[in-house]
């Protein structure tokens, strides 16, 4: 601000002094409003006045629109004063519309022009004011209107510098805020390009941001910078720091365009040059050199600048992942840096480390600081930074550490903070699938994991837990035993009841023999955490006695008086209820074989992806960039519904209450009728399906608990199929009728009769059949059949025929 | 209950701040300061809620007067608590002002003790107070006075204590009016209304009592029939009276509401429309009350606005007086609202001062009297900056004024008063009845 003695706006101070002296908000308006009044007298339009005047008054109306208040008038003489040759009246014109930008089209064409003027002028300084004003509030219509200008100021020769650093900034701004009005020509892509060359260290910094964007636009098209990069910041690197006077930062050469020009760097895969690669190895070894030279000063800046570029550094040899030299050296560096002081730089190298740990190259040697991490998890007092370190043991974990690392992640949860807990839960779930050697061992530390943060083991953590042990037969026996013991414990976590319930019911029996684990003990064991658990998992445990009834019959009895006590049996809970009521009839009803059939050992699972690493990458959306190394993780075939669904297998019997449509069988089907119509008994689960017209075998009725479709009669002329659906208490009936004869069948009819109260309860409505079958032919009648109420009886079919 | 009164200067400062229950925390005082007085937008709303707890407030020249309370109270008791509280600051130390708040600090808390007790307003009547709470300082009191401060605020009739004695037995009647008024441009009286009140200041002695008769027209009404009935019974007719029936007949006003102050007998104004009571010693406000119908209008004001294109306007204001041609009104001031993009004004009146003040956004035209039935004009050219913006919504041209006489056509027929046991009639006692009319919200819509 020069000049700007000779012209002190006093009458803008009386002003702003005016103002600060007010009392109360009225005596300010009022002062405003009279100032306003003043300010519109002498902009009438038939006065004319001095530059001066017009910009202490436009100074003035600014200060009154900082103020808060509306200003709708005063645009036309600022923007009068962009054209002035004053420089402190074109710099309060280009404050002004920098700051009350007016949305009107003549007066933005106005402006513009007025930016126009002075872009071509020959005053570097006014070139200047015009760019940052173009910079501050530039957008699509400034984008287009200076699309050729300001790249001719940045390539032309005859620019100095500091009007080339401004239009690099400002096209890089224009190029953020509206890139696709801003058009480049590719003539001028080279030019931009060797900015990188340019003398001047600030044009050159300018030049790398403007780059980096362009570059991240249309990557082919700037290729050539990487060479131009390397050699830049390769004489950067190797002088020494008096080379750059006023670009040394507390020693340090130029920063912030090493900076820069690394990360442009890490746009584009390892040079293919072997020269260009070589000096780039160069540079790289020689900051990693430097890091180990003493510091040259005490101050923090120092310190920091260095750093930044190593540590930008270290990103770039990561992420060229090709030099394993490069990359041990700097997984050393970080090494350093753990122990470092400060919590930033360790929150850094642990960070950095992380990333490492993934490279094939480094990934040893990011192993050698095992115990420093450790020793971080345990010592640090930055929550942020334990997380890393979390991150990074999960990294570097493989076959060899991972019972040392699960070991000391379990140590820590216990103390862990609340917001990490879930997290780490995940991570060591999956660290000890993955890396078991043994399942016994997996089968340990999961039950421990669940006895220290059973709140924060998620549903997938468990399931899998049992997933695991379906899948695997030499553990069963060892997992029941376990499981066992764990709940004799005097507190137990929900979670561990649900696994130890699942599993007891599984293979109760493998551990059967033993004095201490008999059946009674374990069903008494069982039974004594029922009444503290939530309904989802009673109806867990509640399964898990129906596999009692199975494995173990001599307590039959037994749990049957549990079915049917009145907590269960008339529970208010419906799932509770519905289960209590038809496992009681299932055990009263089936023999012995029937039961064995239904309530068999579950199949094992099929293999899919660890839904835990879903869950992790869910929780951490973070994580999937670090984990896109690892082709098994990626993938995303499968969905986090897929556990529900064995959860529900494994149940094996009606969860379909809240999902009718994975209706296994007409079981099922005539159980939600039951229970829609809220009849307390269950005990025709049958169809009608009696035949009368020739002397016939009377299939079971009761083959229609298993399945929805089945021939219910058949003889050498003739088979009748069935098949149904239900949807509440409809059955949506099929009836085949097959002609198994060499001639046609006519005069065919059917007939359905409802005897006596059946007529009340079902209600029929067949459609009408064809009088002919053809023979070996088929045909379908289909209708449905509505029940009202529950019923006893059997419908019956008459099927006559010629 | 109110739970606490703060005294807040323009700028927020705590002057003075009592709190009554536990309920109100400490950071009562802050946060009616952040949420109110240093808010961004100006509250516009008498009551703000904050974080549960009710602040009710007024502001009296660049003082804040806010009551709290937690729990849920009546807001019209609070107010009408506040508003007495400021007649009483103003009855012990004359103009509210930081400066006179700071320097009576102590007389107010000791005001605030008396006046409320646990957030329950107690006996505010400025002239009992003034008995025991004084400026003079500690003064040994009588035994005497003592029992007479306690009958005065125990007994029956709180307002007078016994044994006042005056030379000359004098009362003066003010009756107060404030006509609010809402004209249309062509002149139709879209809403009107009289708010007036009785103000009394009595020197009377002993224990004498009053009643006092209007010429509102129930009470008329039932005068006259009683009066046909006594006139039919008995042939002595007395000339004077009827004449006056007759003629206050005519000019009888209905009354709204009203309402009085706490010495008169209610149970006798139910019954028998009179009002009767003992007056306070000293100045109260008697009874206030509320008229609509046949407002007789002081002034009248005739705008004309014509916009001449975008760059200037003309405005033209007549105002005629409307009352006898005998009467005066005075502090006439009118208050023509201009746009605000004005940059200039060129003035023309006949009569009066008229100037534009830029800061209010208006002209303001004063003339200091006007007799009855007269008339007179200013006209204004305002230049205008053209701006195509928003238009300008035209506020409506308002007016301040005062005449000698009660636009409602209130009238008092009589005060009469009876002292038994000293024994000075009403014809001794010296009465004065003055009206004055008082612009409330005059506006005319131009």
């Amino acid at each position: 601000m020069r000049n700007m003695r000779g012209d002190a706006m006093r009458g803008l101070a009386v002003f702003i002094s005016d103002i600060r002296n007010c009392k109360s908000r009225e005596a300010e308006l009022r002062r405003i409003n009279k100032e306003l009044t003043n300010i519109r007298q002498r902009f009438r339009a038939d006065k004319t006045l001095d530059g001066y005047q017009k910009k202490k008054y436009v100074c003035k109306l600014l200060f009154i629109f900082l103020l808060g208040h509306d200003i709708d008038f005063g645009y036309m003489e600022a923007v009068n004063l962009l054209s002035s040759n004053k420089y402190t009246e074109k710099q309060i014109g280009y404050l002004f519309i920098s700051v009350i930008m007016n949305s009107s089209t003549e007066m933005k064409q106005l402006i513009i022009q007025n930016i126009r003027n002075d872009i071509q002028s020959r005053n570097p300084i006014f070139i200047n004011l015009a760019l940052q004003c173009v910079a501050n509030i530039g957008d699509k219509e400034m984008a287009t209107a200076f699309t050729h200008e300001i790249p001719r100021l940045l390539t032309s020769g005859d620019t100095i510098d500091p009007v080339k650093q401004s239009a690099a900034l400002c096209l890089l701004r224009l190029h953020r805020t509206s890139p696709e009005s801003l058009q480049l020509n590719t003539e001028w892509t080279a030019r931009i390009i060797h900015l990188l060359n340019d003398q001047h260290l600030g044009v050159a910094t300018a030049a790398v941001s403007l780059i980096d964007a362009l570059v991240k636009r249309s990557p082919d098209e700037y290729k050539g910078c990487v060479n131009l990069a390397v050699s830049r910041l390769s004489r950067i690197v190797t002088s020494s720091y008096t080379d750059f006077q006023d670009y040394t930062y507390y020693f340090v050469p130029a920063p912030w365009l090493c900076v820069k020009l690394l990360r442009l760097l890490q746009n584009y895969p390892p040079p293919d040059d072997p020269s260009v690669r070589s000096r780039l190895n160069e540079c790289l070894d020689t900051i990693l050199n430097k890091a180990q030279e003493p510091l040259k000063s005490k101050k923090v800046q120092h310190s920091n600048a260095r750093n930044a570029v190593l540590f930008e550094a270290i990103n770039l040899i990561i992420h060229m992942d090709c030099e394993s030299s490069l990359l041990v050296r700097a997984c050393n560096q970080l090494g350093q840096f753990l122990q470092n002081r400060e919590t930033n730089l360790r929150y850094l190298a642990l960070e950095s480390m992380c990333l490492l740990a993934t490279s094939e190259f480094s990934h040893e040697a990011v192993k050698k600081h095992q115990e420093t991490v450790i020793n971080a998890l345990k010592s640090e007092r930055d929550v942020s930074v334990r997380q890393r370190a979390v991150d990074l043991l999960y990294a570097m974990c493989d076959r060899s550490n991972a019972e040392d690392i699960v070991q000391e992640m379990l140590t820590y949860l216990e103390t862990a903070d609340y917001t990490i807990r879930e997290e780490m839960v995940l991570k060591i779930a999956i660290l000890s699938e993955k890396y078991a050697v043994d399942y016994k061992w997996y089968l340990d530390i999961m039950l421990k994991l669940i006895r220290i943060a059973g709140d924060f083991v998620s549903e997938e953590v468990w399931y899998r837990v049992i997933q695991v042990v379906v899948n695997r037969s030499d553990v069963q026996s060892y997992a029941a035993k376990i499981a066992f013991e764990a709940l004799q414990a005097p507190a137990c976590h929900e979670n561990m009841i649900k696994v130890a319930g699942y599993i007891l019911g599984e293979y109760g029996n493998l551990i059967a023999l033993d004095l201490r684990s008999t059946p009674m003990i374990q069903f008494d064991l069982l039974h004594s955490k029922y009444h503290l658990c939530s309904p989802t998992t009673r109806s867990l445990l509640l399964s898990t006695y129906m596999k009692f009834i199975n494995l173990f019959p001599e307590i039959k009895q037994h749990i049957q008086d549990v079915l049917r006590h009145d907590s269960n049996y008339r529970s208010s809970d419906v799932e509770i209820q519905q289960r209590a009521i038809e496992y009681l009839r299932l055990s009263e009803i089936c023999s012995p074989t029937v039961l064995a059939t239904v309530l068999e050992i579950m199949p094992p699972y099929p293999e899919k992806q660890s839904p835990l690493l879903v869950r992790l990458k869910q929780k951490k959306p973070l994580m999937e960039a670090e984990n896109n190394s690892e082709p098994s993780v990626t993938t995303t075939t499968t969905h986090t519904e897929d556990v529900p669904k064995f959860a529900e297998t494994a149940i094996h019997l009606n969860q379909q209450q809240q999902q009718q449509q994975q209706q296994n069988g007409l079981l099922v089907s005539f159980d939600t009728i039951e229970s829609n119509t809220h009849f307390g008994e269950s005990t025709s689960y049958s169809l009608p399906s009696t035949i009368t017209t020739t002397e016939t075998t009377i299939q079971s009725s009761k083959k229609f608990l298993f399945k929805n479709s089945d021939i219910i009669f058949e003889n050498d002329l003739l088979q009748i199929g069935i098949k149904g659906e239900a949807t509440k208490h409809i059955l949506r009936v099929e009836f085949y009728y097959g002609n198994k004869t060499n001639f046609n069948l006519t005069n065919i009819s059917t007939n359905i009769t409802l005897l006596d109260e059946l007529e009340s309860e079902l209600r029929l409505n067949l459609e009408p059949i064809k009088p002919t079958i053809d023979p070996k032919a088929q045909i379908k009648q289909s209708g449905t059949i509505e029940c009202l109420q529950e019923f006893r009886d059997l419908p019956k079919i008459n099927f006559s025929f010629l | 209950m109110i739970g606490g009164v703060f005294i807040y200067n323009h700028k927020g400062e705590v002057l003075i701040s009592r709190v009554y229950r536990d309920d109100i925390g400490r950071n009562a005082v802050d946060a009616f300061r952040v949420n109110v007085i240093h808010a961004r937008q100006q509250s516009r709303f008498p009551v703000v809620n904050i974080a549960r707890t009710s602040f009710f407030y007024t502001k009296r020249s660049n003082i804040w007067l806010c009551a709290v309370a937690k729990q849920n109270i009546n807001a019209a008791m609070v107010f009408e608590f506040l508003n007495k509280m400021i007649d009483i600051m103003q009855s012990y130390f004359g103009k509210i002002s930081e400066e006179n708040v700071k320097n009576n600090f102590v007389l107010i808390y000791e005001l605030l003790d008396e006046i409320l007790d646990f957030g329950y307003p107690q006996n505010s009547d400025t002239g009992v107070l003034k008995t025991f709470i004084t400026q003079q300082g500690v003064r040994p009191i009588t035994r005497e006075e003592q029992t007479n401060v306690t009958s005065a605020v125990t007994g029956q009739i709180g307002w007078r204590r016994e044994g006042i004695k005056y030379r000359r037995n004098e009362l003066f009647l003010d009756v107060i009016e404030s006509v609010n008024l809402l004209m249309s441009q062509q002149g139709q009286v879209l809403s009107t209304h009289v708010a007036g009140r009785v103000v009394m200041k009595s020197y009377l002695s002993g224990m004498p009592e009053c009643k006092f008769g209007i010429n509102d027209k129930i009470t008329v009404e039932n005068r006259t029939k009683n009066q046909l009935d006594s006139t039919n019974s008995t042939n002595n007719n007395n000339p004077t009276n009827s004449t006056t029936t007759t003629t206050t007949t005519k000019t009888a006003i209905a009354i709204d509401d009203c309402q009085f102050h706490q010495c008169v007998k209610l149970s006798k104004f139910e019954s028998e429309h009179s009002i009767s009571f003992i007056p306070p010693d000293g100045e109260f406000e008697l009874m206030r009350y509320r008229t609509t119908k046949d407002i007789s209008l002081p002034f009248r004001v005739i705008p004309l606005v014509r916009e001449i294109g975008r760059t200037k306007m003309e405005v033209k204001v007549v105002v005629k007086s409307n009352f006898k041609p005998t009467l005066i009104g005075q502090k006439i001031e009118i208050r023509i609202p201009t746009p605000p993009n004005t940059c200039d004004v060129q003035l023309l009146c006949m009569k009066g001062k008229a100037k534009h003040k830029s800061s209010e956004n208006a002209i303001v035209w004063k003339m200091k009297r006007m007799g009855g039935m007269k008339e007179s004009q200013l006209s204004a050219e305002i230049e205008l900056l053209p701006n195509d913006k928003k238009k300008w919504n035209r506020p409506p041209i308002s007016m301040n004024f005062e005449v000698p006489f009660a636009p409602s056509g209130f009238k008092v027929r009589y005060l009469k008063v009876f002292e038994h046991k000293l024994n000075y009639s009403d014809s001794e006692t010296i009465k004065w009845v003055r009206y004055i009319g008082k612009s409330g919200l005059y506006e005319t819509r131009c």
